[in-house]
């Protein structure tokens, strides 16, 4: 599945460079046209997002209709609304939306807000270290391709690269449970820390609630090695497939570039091959990075979920794969919904950076 | 020269992260407690739902509120039998009025008193809030609270000498609140109770993260029955995967893993010389419900024959190899149950051990056989039974196919096997879809009665929990009047008289009982003492 979806946007970006054109419009007008659009897109999917999880019946009768009786269901059906027209609670649910009300969730009463608080900066930290991940793998191989092109190193490399982002992230998380916590248990398996982490975590007083953030902030080295510890196997789970992609977008555009004019000039005055990789080439090899890095972190959440599981890594993949366990259709449309807004706002950020950084994007 | 600089820069930040790492201590390593009790980690998959008992009814809530709520009456360790804890005295003082005399002294660990005040407002509360997450059902015996002094509650009771109210006192509708912090009418917010300290059982809540982490600090002015906590600081880490809390008692990263590791985890960890393996005895039980209506011969099938069906029952029973089922699936973590009441409890018996099979627990087809010819029963029987895959464990697939296979062997019954997902399968048992199909129980409270009146005690205003259609009489009767047998003795006979007739007219088969398993290490002490009959698992005796 991984491949599949990496692949095109992989090729996407990496042809972009060349087909894009130089527009006449301004940086301005095309980061409105980009803001604009994803008024539509919120709008969408959250319509879709409601209406789906609405095929099966009311949120109520799926969270707890095993365990009350016919009465107590109907009657708390009632209570919260959910007896009336569909498109009025549509509408309501909008109305509370954007009043920043997500609902509460039905199997354990929290309210889905303070989910979103709590558990939303996991999952960012998490993508965050994977993203460290990805480019400290995926950017030195794709530039170590590129220097040795079609030998053995580059097929070999470009091997792993398929290798990265074809494996599915939970069997990553396995095998390196598998390794790390079983046959050489050096490094922890499950968990953003240890209890006496999560303990002074659970303490700090205004907490950022990035672990990261909060254990230097509280000047905690201890918790600090616990944290960094603690993520290193997730991140690198879920960092792998965008190393993948990486490897193979760095090494194809590295590629290009040395085949350009002043590249060649450069060979001519008699610079050496690894000196072009390194100073000359690299820089322009590297943007349409900037372009796809929007559907990686798309991808990366979606990859949270199993990440998040595996791992014991309590974010909101965490939560989103316990609501949708216990039928709490309330809490997973929060949850759907926020990501999709994360990613939206994401790949706003990722496109008006690449614009002002690659004006030919401005199309 | 900048390649050197990077693989420079790798180098340093390795090494950085893993000198931070060797920084980070272990959670078990020594003596990380604020007294001389030091801390204990134990882990659990068990999920809590509220911190407020009037919303909870659930393992992973009454878990927490057994360590920090006082309760009226506690188990004595190592068995059923209970005492008051909270109280000086508790007994009826007339037939339907139970009376219970305070300790004096009793506080909270924000400083109020605890009084019988705060008694009669925990119950008014709960009857009043009646969460459909709740226990309150539990107080269907309660007719109203009354507090003649702050020392003295008097229970006025719907029945007669109720046996089991000191029961429900000690169960999950049983723990007294501070009407200080908790709201009258409505269920009040974790944090709010947390942060109101309103705890006088052995522990308080020290830190609280929600379905992550719970800290729990041994309470110093506890005045229970249950000793004072042994471990000054107990951290409650929580799972949603029983693997990882497997990998975590392996690594000693917790000292104690309470439920639910799997059967095979139990095992493999059984092996492990670091580790040990606690049992002790389970109020879980697993049963085969009989549709009385639409089983084979059912009431309302075509060919309905009370005796005939009565036959495919017992040659049922007579045909299940427990043992082989407790041992092949759930690797000896389940036990067989002979008997509608599970073992351990005060008035449990076994007849079905020597009235079924080989009269010692084991299969005979041919006293199946003899069974179902006598009733004019032609074979093979056709069964239709139904299990649900997602509500009691990943093996009850294997429980039922096992359940199956040792019905076909013997030539008379041809069994269908279908399983369906739990709230389909939760309408469809009581809308009569299902002839016959699995169910699993956890008592409310450790008492024989709640094993026997909600499946077998059936009138129109109070159906059986079952709504398998059996109904009997004379059954009703019994059940009634073994609440009020103030003897214990002749109660525990009353008792076993009603399994006995249960074991004849077998409107379910039980299977088995789940034992109740912890993993510790092997400097954990005190794990042995709580599993016991009062299926509770106390934390305060827990020490290394």
């Amino acid at each position: 599945m991984s491949a599949a979806i990496s692949e095109p946007g992989v090729e996407a970006a990496e042809t972009s460079v060349a087909v894009k054109k130089p527009s006449g419009g301004g940086l301005g007008r095309y980061v409105l046209i980009r803001f604009l659009l994803i008024i539509p897109t919120i709008f969408i999917l959250t319509t879709l997002v409601f209406f789906l999880m609405r095929i099966t019946g009311d949120p109520i009768t799926a969270a707890l209709g095993g365990r009350l009786t016919k009465a107590q269901l109907a009657e708390r059906v009632h209570a919260a609304g959910y007896d009336r027209p569909l498109l009025v609670q549509y509408f309501e649910y909008l109305g509370n939306l954007l009043k920043g009300d997500f609902g509460t969730a039905v199997s354990d009463g929290q309210p889905v807000s303070s989910i979103l608080l709590n558990y939303g900066s996991a999952t960012v930290e998490l993508v965050f270290y994977a993203l460290i991940v990805a480019f400290v793998i995926g950017i030195p191989l794709g530039m170590l391709a590129a220097y040795h092109r079609d030998k053995a190193p580059d097929a070999a490399l470009r091997v792993l690269a398929i290798l990265a982002y074809a494996t599915p992230v939970f069997f990553a998380g396995m095998i390196l449970k598998l390794v790390f916590g079983v046959f050489l248990p050096i490094l922890p398996v499950a968990g953003r820390g240890t209890t006496e982490t999560e303990y002074i975590m659970s303490g700090v007083v205004a907490p950022t609630r990035f672990y990261i953030i909060d254990a230097i902030r509280i000047g905690n080295f201890s918790v600090l090695g616990d944290v960094l510890a603690h993520a290193v196997l997730p991140a690198i789970a879920l960092g792998l497939l965008t190393a993948g992609v990486f490897l193979r977008l760095v090494r194809t555009n590295l590629i290009g570039t040395l085949e350009q004019q002043y590249i060649d000039s450069g060979r001519s005055r008699g610079i050496s091959e690894y000196r072009l990789v390194t100073k000359h080439a690299y820089r322009p090899a590297l943007i349409p990075i900037v372009t796809v890095m929007g559907m990686q972190i798309a991808l990366m959440l979606a990859g949270a979920v199993l990440t998040e599981t595996t791992f014991e890594w309590k974010g909101l993949g965490f939560k989103l794969a316990e609501y949708l366990t216990a039928r709490d259709f309330v809490a997973v449309q929060g949850i759907v919904v926020f990501l999709a807004v994360i990613v939206a706002v994401t790949n706003f950020l990722v496109d008006v950076i690449a614009a002002f950084i690659d004006p030919r994007v401005r199309y | 020269m900048k390649r050197r600089t990077g693989a420079k820069a790798v180098a340093i930040a390795a090494t950085g992260a893993l000198l931070l790492s060797a920084c980070s201590t272990s959670t078990t390593g020594g003596d990380g407690g604020d007294g001389d009790g030091g801390m204990l980690t134990v882990g659990t998959t068990d999920k809590v739902v509220a911190l407020d008992p009037a919303a909870a009814y659930d393992n992973g809530s009454s878990l927490v509120e057994q360590q920090v709520y006082p309760y009226i009456l506690a188990y004595k360790p190592g068995t059923a039998e209970l005492n008051p804890s909270i109280a000086e005295s508790a007994d009826f003082t007339e037939p339907t009025k139970y009376e219970v005399k305070l300790k004096d002294g009793l506080k909270y660990a924000n400083g109020n008193e605890l009084t019988s005040s705060d008694v009669k407002f925990s119950f008014d509360r709960q009857l009043k809030i009646q969460d459909p997450n709740g226990p309150s059902s539990l107080l269907g015996g309660l007719k109203s609270v009354e507090t003649p002094d702050d020392q003295t509650v008097v229970f006025n009771l719907k029945r007669k000498n109720d046996q089991t109210w000191p029961g429900v006192l000690a169960s999950a509708a049983g723990p007294i609140v501070d009407e200080d912090v908790f709201s009258p009418d409505k269920v009040t917010e974790d944090q709010d109770i947390v942060d109101g300290k309103a705890f006088a059982g052995p522990y308080t809540i020290d830190g609280f993260k929600f379905n992550e982490l719970l800290t729990y600090k041994a309470n110093p002015d506890y005045q229970g029955y249950v000793e004072p906590a042994k471990t000054d600081t107990v951290q409650m880490k929580y799972y949603s995967d029983a693997n990882n809390m497997k990998l975590d008692v392996q690594e000693g990263t917790i000292d104690v893993a309470w439920r639910s590791l799997s059967a095979t985890d139990i095992d493999d960890l059984g092996k492990n010389e670091d580790l040990k393996v606690h049992k002790g005895p389970g109020g879980e039980i697993r049963y085969v419900v009989y549709n009385m209506d639409t089983m084979p011969f059912g009431a309302k099938t075509d060919d309905a024959d009370e005796k005939k069906a009565l036959a495919v029952r017992q040659a049922m029973a007579d045909s299940v190899d427990r043992q082989a089922i407790a041992s092949q699936v759930y690797k000896d973590t389940y036990t067989p149950l002979y008997s509608h009441v599970p073992e351990g409890l005060p008035g449990a018996d076994e007849p079905l051990k020597s009235a079924y099979g080989d009269g010692e627990g084991g299969a005979d087809v041919a006293k199946a056989k003899k069974t179902l010819k006598d009733a004019g029963v032609k074979t093979p029987v056709e069964l239709n039974l139904q299990y649900n895959p997602d509500h009691y464990g990943p093996s009850s697939g294997d429980e039922y196919a096992l359940v199956k296979d040792q019905l076909d062997k013997t030539g008379l019954f041809k069994v269908k096997l279908q399983s369906t997902e739990w709230v389909q399968y939760s309408k469809d048992r009581t809308d009569d879809v299902y002839p016959m199909y699995q169910l699993g129980w956890f008592p409310d409270y450790s008492d024989a009665d709640n094993y026997l009146v909600p499946f077998f005690y059936d009138t129109d205003e109070t159906p059986s929990f079952l709504a398998n259609h059996y109904r009997d009489e004379t059954m009703n009767k019994e059940l009634n009047a073994q609440s009020s047998i103030a003897d214990e003795g002749k109660r525990e006979e009353a008792l076993k008289k009603i399994q006995g007739q249960l074991s004849e007219e077998l409107p379910t088969l039980p299977l088995l009982q789940g034992n109740q398993i912890a993993v510790s290490g092997k400097d954990v002490k005190g794990v042995d003492d709580t599993l016991d009959p009062a299926f509770q698992f106390r934390l305060a005796l827990l020490s290394k």
